[in-house]
């Protein structure tokens, strides 16, 4: 699909379908989103629909910045205090590498 | 015509990857040496611990350097240029403080020790001074417990219980070692003391092992795989196989608790050892020579008791997997605890144990009893009646009898599982007084040669096979106390003892078969036709077996070799020889006059006389199997402190193999021309395609035109 090619109320409805929809845990709609999204937004001469999608852009990057430092942070963590957790560690994972703690 | 060319392009191109293949293995073989006669040391884990080695899942590699003085641990250790060093080193330097300063450095990447008698240390014992510390009767508490006042090993280094970081091989192979030491001396050696150049010889060793920190956990993540991976991998397995017994009276093996009427004497001995290397143990004096005298004491005592049987019924066993917190007795007790066995403990009158007994340098053998239940007034009345009954056998024999200080504690030993349950009158028979006179205990040097089994040259293997050396004849004595012992234990008829002697020849061959040649005529004669048919198993496979324990699914048999030599050569001493055909002797059970419970029927090969292959026959014994697997596996108590918890570790691949290294600047070279050729060939490529038009306007028109 063209962004260039759709009248802007589509644009608007699209953009904010996938800002909805990132709240079902699935921060990579929200990159998509402003990866797509960003140039109607930020760099098109002002249209009416362009506020609105500034915004949905805006938010959608907040949430996404949101998930990458949680995700970050509980990976460090994990990968960090796995072996010494034990139990709990070996239970929380889906694959554990062989020979190592 | 354009649809051709390709297609003729496209096999052009499959048939130069073929071959490109094709050479590229050889190219492999043309680069490295592989070194297939070695012996890894493998990890090991109990519920607290890992031992033993392990490499990086691609191997470690390590410029080779030949550990042969003081200057060259020096050299590895911090003045060589090329770290990290691959060190191989004679058997006389392979002991604790060697291997500990390579533990702690980071410049070895792997040790591979050269199995050889030159150089012997006078004596070596990898594993620790006070072996089963934690599971025997004497456990923390006990006033007698770490072996406090008698060191059963002293001269153990532990160094079969440390955990390397790093890959330990042993080489047993002369003609590779030779190999290996040409590819130093040609490219390592120091010239007046400097570095020598590259390329250098170098070492790769594979051994990367799956389970890591202890049994709890990698019995905890091999569940958990089994429970949630789609492909799931079993991390470690425990240590099992199985215990042999056999009894003079046959007790009902579908029965199982308390057995009416029966006073059973127990007559035990271990099946197995260890040592540094996996399956490289070959238990002399450690294990053969207990196994040995038991063995022969059965044959001596069958045709008198036939004739004349004692009161009481005497059960005979031989207990796996003892080196490792005793699997093999702890199981059997437990069974007997849970009426899971043939007979209960109510069922034991007492309990005969033979340890090392081979290595008697006078004539002495020590009567160790167990201090502790001997406080009991009726206890130690029963004991000191057995030690009475044990010294009137000795009579007319060439053997001294001692016993140690009466507040000496039981040497290792699977009675002490019993004791660990309740008190039972019970000696253990060694020709140790405190410490073992096994210079070589649990290692792999505790071979023939320490047990002074030799031959004179110039014998044939069936000579050999029956030659009574001095160690044959010294344990066929203790063969024969130990036979009269247990029928008068077992409430013999006191002049019915001179009859019972054990036969020299006998000890010979059993000798001969576990210390020098398990593929021997009277072996071959013992065991089942599908073992000794020619190219039929592995399990006769030339040299001495080895009594390290291993794992229980086999690839062979369903047991450890030893376990069925044993077996077999139980069935053949203690039972009849029966007419049934192969098929009525593999399933006897309709037949009337035969009884599987209380028999087993084996099909064996036969003796073979002169040129005439053998014929096959069946053998009628009351010998039995039972399971040797930890309780600790039973109650899934993976970290269990009273039973044994010994897993191994399982791995890929286990190999070895030298080659030669450029410097890591000619390496980095390489890679960078590489590289940078590769970027080209890309530039010129999207070049040409860009300017194609340009390029290929006029050759694209000369074909066209002459269609």
């Amino acid at each position: 699909m063209n962004l260039e090619r759709i009248p802007n109320e589509e644009k608007l409805s699209l953009c904010r379908r996938y800002y909805l929809g990132g709240f079902a845990f699935l921060p990579f709609l929200w990159l998509v989103n402003i990866l797509w999204f960003f140039k109607e937004a930020f760099l098109k001469p002002a249209y009416t629909e362009q506020p609105q999608i500034k915004s949905y852009v805006k938010k959608s990057a907040l949430g996404l910045l949101l998930w990458v430092a949680v995700l970050t942070t509980w990976i460090t963590v994990f990968q960090h205090f796995r072996a010494q957790w034990g139990e709990v560690g070996d239970y929380l994972s889906f694959t554990i590498p062989l020979g190592t703690a | 015509m354009e649809n051709l060319i390709s297609i003729n392009c496209v096999q052009l191109l499959i048939t130069a990857l073929f071959y490109t293949c094709i050479s590229c293995s050889s190219v492999e073989q043309k680069i490295y040496v592989e070194l297939n006669k070695t012996a890894p040391c493998v990890r090991l884990l109990n519920a607290t611990h890992q031992i033993g080695c392990q490499s990086s899942i691609s191997g470690d590699t390590g410029v080779v350097h030949v550990l042969e003085s003081e200057s060259d641990l020096d050299w590895i250790l911090s003045a060589g240029p090329h770290p990290p060093y691959m060190v191989i080193m004679e058997t006389a330097f392979f002991n604790r403080s060697v291997m500990l300063s390579m533990k702690n450095s980071s410049r070895v990447a792997g040790v591979a020790v050269i199995i050889s008698k030159a150089g012997l240390a006078e004596h070596f014992s990898p594993h620790t001074t006070c072996p089963n510390q934690n599971t025997g009767v004497y456990s923390a508490g006990s006033e007698f417990a770490n072996c406090n006042g008698t060191v059963w090993n002293p001269l153990g280094n532990g160094l079969s219980y440390e955990d390397f970081t790093f890959p330990v091989f042993a080489l047993k192979d002369e003609n590779q070692t030779q190999v290996i030491r040409k590819c130093y001396e040609d490219h390592n050696l120091r010239v007046n003391g400097s570095a020598p150049q590259y390329p250098l010889c170098a070492m790769q060793l594979f051994s990367h092992m799956h389970a890591v920190t202890d049994t709890v956990t990698c019995m905890r993540r091999t569940d958990l795989q089994n429970k949630f991976s789609i492909n799931p991998e079993i991390l470690c397995d425990p240590l099992s196989d199985y215990n042999v017994w056999t009894s003079i009276r046959p007790l009902n093996n579908s029965a199982r608790g308390h057995a009416e009427n029966e006073s059973v004497v127990i007559a035990a001995v271990r099946l197995d050892g260890r040592s540094f290397f996996w399956e490289e143990a070959p238990a002399a004096e450690g294990t053969v020579s207990a196994i040995v005298t038991l063995l022969a004491a059965i044959h001596a005592l069958y045709p008198v008791i036939q004739e004349a049987p004692p009161l009481r019924n005497i059960f005979f066993t031989f207990f796996q997997g003892e080196a490792f917190d005793y699997i093999g007795s702890s199981r059997m007790v437990f069974d007997m605890e849970r009426n899971q066995f043939v007979m209960d403990l109510d069922n034991v009158h007492s309990m005969l144990e033979i340890g090392q007994v081979g290595l008697r340098g006078g004539r002495d053998v020590w009567i160790h009893s167990d201090p502790v239940s001997r406080r009991n007034s009726s206890m130690e009345k029963q004991v000191s009646e057995m030690i009475k009954d044990v010294n009137s056998s000795a009579a007319g024999l060439n053997i001294n009898l001692q016993e140690p200080s009466v507040s000496q504690p039981l040497p290792p030993s699977s009675f002490q599982r019993f004791l660990r349950v309740r008190p039972i009158p019970g000696l253990v028979l060694t020709d140790h007084e405190k410490a073992f006179n096994n210079r070589y205990y649990e290692s792999m040097y505790d071979d023939a040669e320490n047990l002074n089994v030799s031959y004179p040259p110039n014998l044939t293997p069936d000579e050999q096979l029956v030659y009574p050396t001095d160690a044959a004849k010294s344990l066929a004595e203790v063969a024969t106390l130990v036979a009269r012992s247990l029928y008068t234990q077992a409430g013999g008829e006191q002049n019915n003892l001179s009859n019972i002697t054990a036969d020299a020849t006998m000890v010979s061959q059993l000798l001969y078969g576990f210390l020098v040649q398990k593929n021997n005529s009277w072996f071959r004669s013992l065991l089942p036709p599908e073992i000794t048919k020619k190219g039929g198993s592995s399990i006769l496979s030339s040299g001495p077996p080895q009594f390290y324990i291993g794992l229980g699914p086999r690839l062979q048999s369903p047991v450890h070799s030893v376990t069925l030599f044993v077996q077999y050569i139980l069935a053949n001493l203690t039972g009849n020889v029966t007419n049934l055909t192969e098929s009525q002797c593999q399933n006897p059970k309709e037949l009337s006059g035969e009884n599987k419970d209380l028999y087993s029927y084996f099909w064996v090969s036969g003796p073979s006389s002169g040129n005439s292959s053998a014929d096959p026959l069946c053998v009628r014994a009351s010998v039995r199997l039972s399971k040797a697997v930890s309780p600790a596996f039973e109650l899934l108590q993976y970290g269990s402190s009273d039973y044994s918890t010994w897993t191994e570790s399982r791995w890929k691949s286990i190999r070895a193999r030298i080659f030669l290294v450029a410097s890591r600047e000619l390496e980095m070279l390489t890679l960078g021309v590489g590289v940078a050729v590769l970027l080209l060939s890309l530039l010129v490529t999207y070049f040409i395609s860009s300017k194609a038009e340009l390029l290929f306007s006029s050759a694209r028109e000369t074909p066209t035109t002459t269609y």
